[in-house]
């Protein structure tokens, strides 16, 4: 049996189906797997290269090449990718010498990467001589020239799948004269240098360390002092280059498009499927509009931005501070705290008004801007707030299912998973929420997030809980932060008080609520206010909202006015909807609301407030869901809990870290209704 | 290989290949309904709450093609090519986003449990059929979609059962053309659409009992088609008995 898949999926020799293979035939199979693979002696040098349509390259090099010699047999990209890196570290560092033995050179290239890949047999590398003729092909196809241009600029700044370009370029270049295809447009300008082309899960380049002893070791190295090209000393481990996953996400599978065990990334598969054999096409860096960088401003005082956006006193001093790191020296990209700025603003402290500023800053001088959020909702509600702020620039909304898939815009606004289509993308990329599932410790996000920007962009985060590490950072310098301590409306944030009542399984086991749960509740009620009742677990939401209808007339609802919402809920955004018009006027809920929602009287309980699922961000943010308005800036917060934790006090310590700190700067009214 | 001794010393972690929760959490209460020990394992490898939502066929209804509910298709088939077949489960939501998650998206970490679940469709067929199998195959794919997934999942699947149970996989069958996606066709459109869509390779041929694999049976069109070209590529004085094995039932 083993012997039957061996035979399906052999090495290069056996070709299963030759014709449908064949390069030279036509274009019209959606992935082609398979490509030529060629070196050229130029009069400055030589080069290796894989091409997706030989026709192409066939046009290109006459009149630009002295030699040119090709690998008989079509071989998979993955391998082809290799033998192109390898060769590129040999031929690259020798510039105008003249090499006598480059096919030799070339032949020994693709024979080492069979042995290292470890399939099909050694010796298979037949080099062909290939003629050069008919210079003036691709002078005269001006068709091709344009839909190669078209690619290049439209492709920029991006990173996709070969299926995704072909997306993105439909319409915008078909070129189907003389039976040359999309692929020979992609081709042309990866030749003119316009767009890089290479396998979607490739070996990890490698990067020499830059400080420290293994620098010194790097540099001491025999082969180095020798003068030989330095060799990898453990065998090069694979990289999706699309989302930076590693070995633990990849996952080698039989391939029946390349005939070969090739590796697939699973970690980004929700974005479709990264692999080996596949082709990922890599734009060169979006180009700014003429005279982005020489155009300075003066930094902005806290007091005008105040005026101009109508910002308060708080956020005009943020974004003051923010300002003026954006239009500091540039960064060095590899450091990420030299491009990095934290906006750390309370719950409630009106952030997005707050990057109007900044997203203006960038625009206004040509620059491109990105709104990231981890979260689907908040995007489509940033949407047309941001429209209406910026009218005059082109906007992208991106997110899974967004009917604009592939806009342009000097602004964009999108969930984190649609970075991973970008790379050296925008100036400006603001993350919004960075504490919030799934960008959270998910590290091919942060990959993302952190490829699509700029060499010399900056990033802006924004957070009310950053988490500990950014928090440590921040209070070793390391990474700049401005603090937004007070409300939009000038009042203090409420601080959570708590409440000793049995756990919420002991609750549900009785037929009653504890008496001090109803008597608080019960004041909610009176004061008119809505009620946010938070309880660590999905399963524990039904059971408890018939606890409580049971005992509705005790608190002085009506039993509809109760009702509970979770993650597992299909009814969720409907039930949301009629809380925020108060026909719901208590839910019942789990973290699945701690953040989003807003409600202007509202009072707030977290039931087992000691449950480890909570912890002090989120009881943080929940506490935040109390008190938005400046008509009720006092709501009520609760931590119901049998015993007291470490989450909870080091939350309480937050919040009134962040009131008095207010208070230390003025933001507080002094005068109280 | 870095040697981390933290892992040592860290609770094992088992995530549910298929909805990637914490598979220690909610495991322990599921039975798991098939007697080989290595798809067994696999299917344990899931959280609770996938094992539990598997809507298992224990005792199909018609006992002819292993459907869950009377069925009409099998009492008003006239002539039948393959003998009987049995399948794993119904095809609820929950399982075509199982199998979505394989065949379109292109996960094969879930194989091994669409396999496993495969498993007990196989065992009992075995029940049912009360004979051995000679050989097994599957329902290929046209060239077409097999370079565009990467890979045919009936043959995937075969090749596993093959292994646990100790049978002879053998590709026996051809497609000869590129037909739209089954899904998206009515049932006289898919009956009529099958004529002539595959062909038997004669040389891998084999005489007795063969296994039939194919992951979805709507109305066992390409499944009996199959069976009626195999069976006509066998000489006349040999024979040859097809039996269904399927991942799911409709």
């Amino acid at each position: 049996m083993k012997h039957t898949t061996n035979r399906r999926y052999g090495g290069w020799g056996v070709l299963f189906l030759l014709s449908e293979w064949d390069l030279s035939g036509s274009e019209k199979g959606a992935l082609r797997l398979r490509v030529v693979l060629y070196a050229v002696q130029k009069e400055s040098g030589y080069r290796a290269i894989f091409s997706i349509s030989w026709d192409m390259d066939k046009l290109y090099w006459p009149g630009r090449a002295l030699r040119m010699v090709r690998i008989r047999e079509a071989v998979p990209l993955g391998y082809a990718d290799r033998v192109c890196r390898r060769l590129e570290e040999i031929w690259g560092r020798h510039d105008g010498a003249q090499r006598a033995n480059w096919t030799e050179e070339f032949k020994h290239a693709v024979r080492a990467v069979q042995a290292e890949i470890g399939q099909g047999e050694p010796g298979n590398a037949e080099l062909e001589e290939v003629i050069l003729t008919g210079a003036e092909g691709l002078a005269a196809n001006v068709r091709l020239r344009e839909a190669a241009r078209t690619a290049g600029v439209r492709l920029a700044g991006r990173s996709l799948l070969q299926d995704e370009a072909a997306q993105l370029l439909d319409g915008a270049a078909a070129p189907s004269e003389q039976g040359m295809g999309a692929l020979a447009a992609l081709q042309l300008a990866a030749l003119n240098g316009a767009l890089q082309l290479t396998a979607a899960v490739a070996p990890k380049p490698p990067a020499p360390p830059r400080r420290g002893l293994r620098f010194l070791a790097e540099r001491l190295r025999p082969a180095r002092l020798l003068g030989r090209a330095a060799m990898p000393r453990r065998p090069q481990e694979l990289l999706c280059r699309r989302c930076g996953s590693g070995r633990d996400k990849l996952r080698r599978t039989n391939c029946a498009a390349c005939g070969q065990a090739c590796a697939y990334c699973e970690a980004c598969l929700t974005m479709g499927r990264s692999r080996e054999c596949g082709l990922l096409i890599i734009g060169a860096p979006a180009v700014p509009t003429a005279g982005y960088a020489s155009h300075r401003r003066e930094a902005s005082s806290p007091s005008s931005l105040v005026e101009r956006w109508g910002l308060s006193p708080a956020q005009g001093d943020a974004s003051a501070q923010a300002l003026a790191f954006l239009s500091g020296p540039a960064p060095d990209r590899d450091s990420l705290h030299e491009s990095s700025f934290l906006l750390w603003a309370v719950t409630g402290a009106g952030k997005t008004e707050m990057i109007f500023p900044l997203l203006e800053h960038v625009l206004a001088r040509g620059g491109r801007a990105l709104v990231a959020t981890p979260r689907r909702d908040v995007v489509l509600e940033l949407a047309p707030r941001l429209a209406k702020a910026f009218p005059d620039y082109e906007r992208a909304v991106l997110y899974g299912g967004s009917t604009d898939r592939w806009g342009d815009g000097a602004l964009t606004i999108a969930t984190t998973h649609q970075l991973l289509r970008f790379q050296e993308a925008f100036d400006l990329v603001l993350i919004d929420e960075l504490d919030a599932f799934p960008y959270h410790n998910d590290p091919m996000l942060h990959y993302a997030a952190d490829k699509c920007r700029k060499r010399n962009g900056f990033t802006v985060l924004l957070s009310a809980t950053p988490p500990a590490h950014l928090q440590r950072a921040v209070s070793r310098k390391r990474l700049a932060c401005a603090r937004v301590p007070a409300r939009f409306h000038g009042y203090p944030l409420p601080v959570p008080r708590s409440l000793v009542i049995p756990p919420v399984y002991r609750i549900l086991g009785g037929k009653t609520l504890p008496e001090k749960l109803v008597k608080v509740l019960r004041h909610s009620v009176r004061r008119g206010a809505q009620i946010f009742l938070f309880v660590p677990y999905v399963k524990q939401v039904d059971p408890f909202v018939h606890l409580l209808r049971n005992c509705a007339s005790q608190l002085g609802l009506e039993p509809d006015a109760i009702a509970g919402t979770s993650s597992q809920d299909a009814e969720r955004s409907g039930k949301v909807v009629s809380f925020r018009e108060q026909t719901i006027k208590l839910l019942v809920t789990t973290t699945i609301l701690e953040r989003g929602v807003t409600i202007p009287k509202s009072d707030v309980f977290i039931l087992d407030a000691n449950n480890p699922l909570f912890d002090s961000a989120s009881l943080v943010q929940m506490a935040g869901r109390a008190g938005r308005s400046a008509a009720d800036p006092f709501g009520l917060v609760f931590y119901a809990a049998p015993v007291w934790t470490e989450s909870q006090r080091r939350a309480i310590k937050q919040i009134r870290n962040m009131n008095s700190l207010a208070k230390r700067k003025g933001f507080l009214r002094t005068t109280i209704r | 290989m870095p040697l981390t001794l933290g892992k040592w010393f860290a609770p094992s972690k088992s995530v549910c290949p298929i909805c990637g929760r914490d598979a220690a959490r909610t495991a322990g209460s599921g039975v798991i309904p098939v007697r080989h020990p290595q798809p067994r394992q696999a299917l344990a490898s899931l959280c609770g709450l996938c094992l539990r939502a598997i809507p298992w066929i224990a005792y199909p209804v018609c006992l002819v093609c292993g459907r869950a509910e009377s069925c009409e298709d099998c009492v008003r088939r006239k002539i039948r090519s393959y003998t009987i077949s049995r399948c794993a489960v119904r095809y609820t939501e929950m399982m075509k986003d199982w199998l979505a998650l394989y065949k379109y998206r292109g996960n094969e970490g879930v194989e091994t449990v669409l396999a496993a679940i495969l498993a007990f469709a196989y065992e009992r067929l075995c029940e049912a059929a009360n004979s051995e199998f000679h050989a097994v195959t599957s329902v290929p794919l046209a060239p077409e979609r097999l370079r565009e997934r990467g890979f045919n999942q009936a043959e995937r699947l075969a090749i596993r059962l093959a292994e646990w149970y100790g049978l002879s996989y053998r590709p026996m069958l051809h497609r000869l053309r590129h037909t739209e996606k089954q899904s998206l066709k009515s049932r006289l459109g898919r009956v009529v659409d099958m004529r002539g869509n595959f062909a038997a390779d004669h040389s891998a041929l084999f005489p007795g009992n063969i296994l039939l694999l194919d992951d979805v049976y709507t109305t066992g069109s390409t499944l009996d088609e199959c069976a009626r070209v195999l069976k006509q590529a066998a000489e006349a004085n040999e024979s040859l008995r097809v039996y269904g094995l399927l991942w799911a039932r409709s």
